[in-house]
């Protein structure tokens, strides 16, 4: 899919969520399913096999997010999976994130943790994040157990990494 | 008186005994002139002749033995030359082939001394490249095992207390971190 056609999705998405005055819930509930996709072979062909019908891959939509993500999230999910663009949801998610993230004057802050964190922690984080990159951020939240324990995070093309698959890693290197 | 007086006044005798006749004499005289003469002449230049022949024979032998002489004198001399020279030869080749042999048996030392060191230089790095490579080795099977046994522990030792700790750090760290 072309750059344009993605910035293009993502700008319709945006626009609808914020005319809808959800975007915030919206965009955070992309987010987490364009992590979700990413890290599923079996959801992401699901949503991309163009010899499942479109009514068959919207109710996998349904089943998915049905009464755990805004009315919203649900619909304009089940637009770009129809429109047969599964395949480029994360990279739409994404530039959507950016652009609500841009519109606050806000930089995304991607987290992945083992756990999830608890209101306090994300307040306390995102504190913390804007303490040491100097810059108000967008917390966006991932649970990734691969990262085993701590957390990752990458605020534009600064990655602070405090997870244990890292140190991990290191120690495997050394040995 | 003479002899030939008395001889010829035998009177048993009309003619001498001993002396013939005066005629007889001249004749016989004459004819013995003349093959004195003729064997003078004829006979003598073919006698000095055959000698000076025989001489000249004889010569040419004496002189061809003394030139077969020094011919054999001269081979002889050529010879124990030509022996002496073998001599020499033999001498000098034995000379050439005994500096050869030491010259190859110092190469040989040389080169064989040489490829000893090479061969115990060879040997050595092979040794420590096998040793650095068991060591490697070792080095990587300790990390997989170290591997395997990280992952198998480390999900009970990160328990809910563990994970929000480690939270918690991560927090002040990069809290504190500017």
């Amino acid at each position: 899919m072309s750059d344009n056609r993605i910035e293009g999705y993502a700008r319709a998405l945006f626009e609808i969520a914020r005319a809808e005055g959800t975007i915030d819930e919206v965009e955070d509930e992309l987010f987490r399913l364009a992590r979700t996709l990413e890290s599923s072979d079996a959801l992401r062909n699901a949503l991309t096999d163009e010899k499942i019908p479109v009514a068959r891959r919207e109710g996998i939509v349904e089943d998915l997010l049905g009464g755990k993500a805004t009315g919203t999230t649900v619909q304009l999910v089940s637009m770009v999976v129809a429109g047969g663009r599964g395949r480029d949801l994360p990279a739409i998610v994404d530039r959507l994130v950016q652009r609500a993230s841009s519109a606050k004057q806000l930089e995304v802050a991607e987290v992945r943790s083992a756990v999830e964190l608890t209101a306090d922690q994300q307040t306390r984080l995102a504190a913390a994040l804007a303490n040491a990159t100097g810059k108000q951020v967008n917390l966006k939240v991932v649970v990734d157990p691969s990262v085993l324990g701590g957390i990752v995070a990458t605020v534009g093309d600064t990655v602070i990494d405090g997870s244990i698959r890292t140190r991990l890693d290191n120690v495997k290197g050394r040995l | 008186m003479s002899l030939f007086s008395i001889l010829a006044n035998d009177p048993a005798q009309t003619h001498s005994w001993l002396l013939p006749e005066n005629a007889e004499i001249i004749y016989g005289g004459i004819a013995s002139v003349l093959v004195i003469g003729g064997l003078v002449k004829f006979a003598f230049p073919q006698f000095t002749k055959f000698l000076n022949a025989r001489t000249e024979r004889i010569q040419k032998e004496l002189d061809a033995s003394a030139s077969d002489l020094s011919t054999a004198q001269t081979d002889a001399a050529g010879i124990r030359q030509a022996l002496g020279d073998i001599a020499g030869e033999r001498a000098r080749l034995l000379a050439d082939a005994n500096t050869q042999a030491a010259a190859v048996l110092t190469d040989g030392r040389a080169r064989l001394t040489v490829e000893i060191a090479e061969l115990e230089a060879r040997a050595t790095a092979d040794i420590e490249t096998a040793a650095a490579r068991g060591s490697d080795e070792l080095r990587a099977e300790i990390g997989r095992v170290a591997s395997i046994a990280v992952d198998a522990v480390l999900p009970s030792v990160l328990d809910g207390a563990t994970q929000q700790a480690l939270v918690e750090n991560f927090i002040s760290k990069v809290g504190a971190s500017r």
